[in-house]
């Protein structure tokens, strides 16, 4: 499903060159549950940022469903971005002024879904992550762990097959993050690929699969059972 | 999919309610002056071509200055033959003071005959205009402008009252009705007496010959206006020496002018929409960078660079069309007020409607364009990183 071959990515900040990725490779299969760990400048955020078509590679080659990403343009990644990945973000990032279904509706907007269905879906995807009754309400009217789930909720809208989060726990106390962990487990157990990105080894656990990354390499993958023996 | 960007741009205009409406004044100021000038102009223009049309569309207007006395004594039946006019007027005109209240009023008094009537197109609230009788046998009779009873008579009967002239009774045989100021001065400040009268009292007003002709339609205008031009140029060899002019090269110049007034002011109230304009610019570009990291999340969550250029263009121009709106409900009441203030009746025709909504959404593509193009050129990384 997801296909990276020797990937760099160099960042030019005057005169200093930046290799935050520095030739990864690495295969990432339907239906799986995959963390990416490393400490702070390990080239995490940057992998996120590629495997989520918000960036793209300075050399090498990413294949997404068969996509040669490196060949697209950015109206054409946003229209991928919408179809394929459902992103969570550490601070949810929510618009304010909008309520949770709205909120919910948006990227089926940009996929010009109907307003019906629309409504319909987001309704039913709000009901799925235990927030049926909280639709109404603007962010700042949920606690964290609510916006969370309505984040994870607009990130399923369209569908995708693959849900990247980012630090999802971040800003969540362990309690609702552990809730929100457990939701996103679900997810996966329903066949969707989900790949988290952090640094607290207590997230990884979750997943079965562990691939830490350090000065913009790829230090060790392993299967959930080889790192936690 | 254009609803859609309307719903979700008019989501964030209502969610910055505050600012929207601060940044529309610019617009409202704009168009309301820009409005309201031009149906004041128009207006003006209007009311300028009533009056000069109630006076007489098929009037030419005659000056000779005579100092020689080139011309021959039967000058005016000879221009009559000549131009085979049917219904002409010299006039000698002087002025009278009066003592009101203890203050001087001074009254025009013209000398004219009985074809003046109608060549100037009078109408009268009482009594007749001068007639056949009262010029030929030069009979004290005097008509009075509209002013003119309540000053000189309050509170007595008129027709039939005796007016002294320069210390000469005549008797009122009627009243002109309201006509109004023009360029020849107030008219309702004026009064009419045979005009042999004139020549005597005011014996310096008969070097200047003024005198008005009706020509026989209005497609006959040009015709005498020619035949009297080369009957004077027989006897004055200069142009100088007389002006003719017609009632409606009048109503052109003056229509001309008003126009050119009327765009004038209009030009120069335009500018405060030009201001307006950057206002919006620069409020957009504010906007833009503080909702980068919305536009970094629609970004991520899939929209296309126009879908983002769109939503902020439809912001802005809902915000100028909002402006627009007000201005012309502003330039409404204020058309109301100066029509109940003023002589003037200001009216907004739909022209003006359509206009101010032309203005506004213009208004709100060119100065909104740029800030949204800066909004859809953000990279979705950067805008997410923003904080």
């Amino acid at each position: 499903m997801i296909n990276i071959q020797e990937v760099t990515k160099r960042y030019e900040m005057g005169s200093n060159i930046v290799m935050a990725l520095d030739g990864i490779t690495l295969d990432i299969h339907e239906g799986e549950f995959v963390a990416i760990v490393g400490p702070s400048g390990s080239g995490k955020s940057t992998l996120m940022n590629i495997i989520g078509c918000l960036d793209i590679v300075t050399s090498g080659t990413y294949v997404l469903n068969q996509i040669p990403i490196q060949e697209y343009d950015q109206d054409e990644l946003a229209d991928i971005r919408n179809q394929q990945i459902g992103f969570i973000f550490q601070q949810f990032n929510l618009l304010p002024s909008f309520t949770a279904i709205e909120n919910v509706m948006m990227p089926m907007t940009y996929a010009k879904v109907a307003k019906k269905q629309r409504e319909l879906k987001a309704a039913q995807l709000l009901q799925t992550v235990g927030l049926g009754d909280r639709m109404d309400h603007k962010p700042t009217e949920l606690s964290g762990g609510q916006q969370q789930r309505v984040s994870i909720a607009r990130a399923l809208a369209n569908d995708p097959a693959i849900i990247l989060a980012d630090e999802p726990t971040g800003a969540l106390d362990s309690k609702t993050g552990k809730e929100v962990l457990t939701l996103l487990k679900t997810l996966n157990s329903n066949g969707k690929t989900v790949i988290v990105i952090t640094h607290d080894q207590e997230v990884a656990r979750f997943a079965n699969r562990v691939i830490t990354l350090k000065d913009g390499r790829v230090a060790s993958d392993l299967a959930k059972e080889e790192v936690y023996v | 999919m254009f609803k859609e960007y309307f719903a979700i741009a008019f989501r964030s205009v209502v969610a910055h309610k505050i600012r929207a409406l601060l940044t529309t004044l610019g617009v409202v100021i704009g168009v309301a002056s820009v409005i309201l000038l031009m149906s004041l102009g128009n207006s003006a223009r209007t009311e300028a071509a009533n009056q000069i049309r109630s006076i007489g569309s098929n009037l030419i207007y005659v000056s000779i200055s005579d100092r020689q006395g080139a011309l021959p004594a039967t000058w005016l039946s000879e221009i009559q033959e000549k131009a085979q006019i049917s219904a002409f007027s010299e006039m000698v005109s002087g002025t009278a003071s009066y003592q009101v209240d203890g203050s001087n009023v001074d009254v025009s008094i013209s000398g004219v005959n009985q074809y003046y009537g109608f060549v100037s197109n009078l109408s009268m609230t009482h009594g007749r205009f001068l007639n056949e009788f009262d010029v030929d046998n030069n009979l004290p009779a005097v008509v009075l402008g509209s002013k003119i009873p309540d000053l000189l008579f309050p509170n007595q009967g008129v027709l039939g009252n005796t007016l002294y002239i320069k210390g000469m009774p005549f008797t009122v045989v009627g009243i002109v009705e309201e006509r109004g100021t023009n360029f020849s001065g107030d008219n309702d400040m004026m009064i009419y007496i045979p005009i042999d009268y004139t020549r005597t009292m005011f014996p310096m007003g008969g070097r200047f010959k003024t005198f008005y002709i009706t020509a026989e339609s209005e497609e006959n205008i040009d015709l005498t206006m020619s035949r009297v031009t080369s009957y004077l140029s027989n006897y004055l060899p200069s142009s100088n020496q007389y002006r003719i002019f017609s009632q409606s090269q009048i109503l052109g110049v003056l229509d001309t002018l008003m126009a050119l007034l009327t765009t004038l002011l209009s030009g120069i109230a335009s500018i405060s929409l030009i201001v307006g304009g950057i206002g919006i610019m620069n409020i957009m570009l504010v906007t833009v960078r503080e909702r980068t990291r919305e536009i970094g999340i629609r970004k991520a969550l899939g929209a296309r660079r126009q879908q983002i250029l769109v939503q902020f263009l439809i912001e802005a121009v809902i915000i100028t069309t909002l402006g627009g709106i007000i201005g012309l409900t502003v330039s409404y009441i204020g058309a109301q007020i100066i029509t109940s203030i003023t002589d003037f009746n200001v009216v907004l025709g739909w022209d003006a409607v359509l206009l101010s909504l032309v203005f506004s959404i213009t208004i709100g593509v060119i100065f909104g364009i740029y800030p949204a193009m800066q909004a859809s050129k953000l990279e979705p990384v950067e805008a997410l990183r923003f904080e």
